[in-house]
């Protein structure tokens, strides 16, 4: 603020144009008022504050056949099939055995250890009955890429590739009695 | 003897630093701040996406079709489908020829539409613009039925590759 004083003297010695005739007001302890100003500025800042989201929606990736009327046949042993029951039950069997109840956190752990024992040719299926939450088939798909997020690596330690993933197929009535009364 | 106070007569405090901070931070929030389409602001519902973790990409916004699955808010256990498009040029076309349309329809942002017509409006996404992105964005407490019949749908008109929207998991 000193320093404007020194302004306007030095103006006074180098003067372009023409001479005024006012002499220009010495400019010593300015002060401008900013309250208002900053008033307005803290409120659009809460105002922007308060309505930015930050978080935005994520994607889970898929991809469905076009045309599933060609059978693939796959063989029975290499078949690990995941079951998610009306009321959000998930259930498991290897090939031709009973299934089993499966806790949601175990399904990551589950997922890759039957893989990496098959070396790559075990083929996930995914059957999920109409009336089970969508909340949990999501859940189920996430644990199944967290699960493909630690294969990758595990298989490329033994010169595989990854290449299959998982499929989803139709629930049907004689499998949803199966695992009725579990 | 007691102290007197000293009047503070004059008293000015420099708000330079406060007011260069504050209008950095509003800049920033001003610029970041993204505001709600305006099919969005149109709809009368609220989606609560499931969370996930293990893919980490974000929606793109050019070229896209969005299906919502979202469960009415006034009148719950009410659910039905939602077809939204970002392109303006292509919604136009799309929404004035899709099959199974009632006249009010057509000039919305976002069209509810049945079974039907879902599969009339994704057919004629398909032809209109053949880059068109689809994602389904629905409500994680829906039947997965109403999840499976659309990506059937979906499958039908050869729109083989798309999206399920969700949320980031916090805390992980």
């Amino acid at each position: 603020m000193a320093g404007g004083g020194s302004l306007g003297e030095g103006r006074e010695k180098a003067k372009r144009g023409k001479p005024s005739k006012r002499k220009k007001k010495k400019r010593v302890g300015f002060h401008l008022d900013m309250t208002p100003l900053v008033d307005i500025a803290f409120l659009l800042l809460t105002f922007f504050m308060f309505t930015t989201t930050m978080t935005q929606p994520q994607v889970m990736e898929m991809f469905v056949p076009p045309d599933i009327k060609t059978d693939v046949i796959v063989k029975e042993s290499e078949l690990y099939t995941l079951r998610v029951r009306g009321d959000g039950k998930i259930f498991y069997n290897m090939a031709k055995d009973e299934p089993q109840v499966m806790e949601l956190k175990n399904l990551k752990k589950m997922s890759f250890e039957e893989n990496l024992k098959q070396k790559n040719r075990l083929i996930t299926v995914l059957k999920i009955d109409d009336n089970a939450p969508y909340d949990v088939v999501i859940k189920v798909l996430d644990e199944l890429n967290l699960a493909e997020g630690d294969l990758i690596p595990a298989l490329s330690k033994i010169n595989l590739k990854r290449e299959r993933r998982f499929t989803i197929a139709p629930l049907t009535d004689k499998e949803i009695e199966e695992i009725k009364s579990l | 003897m007691a102290k007197v106070k000293m009047k503070r007569t004059g008293f000015v405090l420099d708000m330079t630093p406060l007011v260069d901070i504050a209008f950095l931070l509003l800049t920033f929030f001003m610029f970041t701040a993204k505001f709600k389409s305006e099919a969005e602001s149109e709809q009368k519902f609220q989606i609560k996406r499931p969370k996930a973790s293990a893919d980490t990409s974000k929606l793109p916004d050019k070229n896209l079709a969005i299906i919502k699955i979202a469960i009415d808010s006034v009148t719950p256990n009410d659910t039905s489908y939602y077809y939204e498009m970002t392109n303006e040029k292509d919604r136009s076309i799309v929404y004035a020829s899709a099959p199974g349309l009632e006249d009010a329809q057509r000039t919305k942002m976002q069209i509810k539409a049945s079974l039907v017509a879902l599969d009339g409006l994704i057919r004629e996404t398909r032809i209109s613009n053949p880059a068109t992105r689809f994602a389904i964005d629905a409500d994680k407490r829906v039947r997965f039925k109403w999840v499976s019949d659309c990506m059937e749908v979906m499958r039908k008109n050869r729109a083989t590759a798309f999206n399920l929207v969700t949320d980031k998991k916090q805390g992980m």
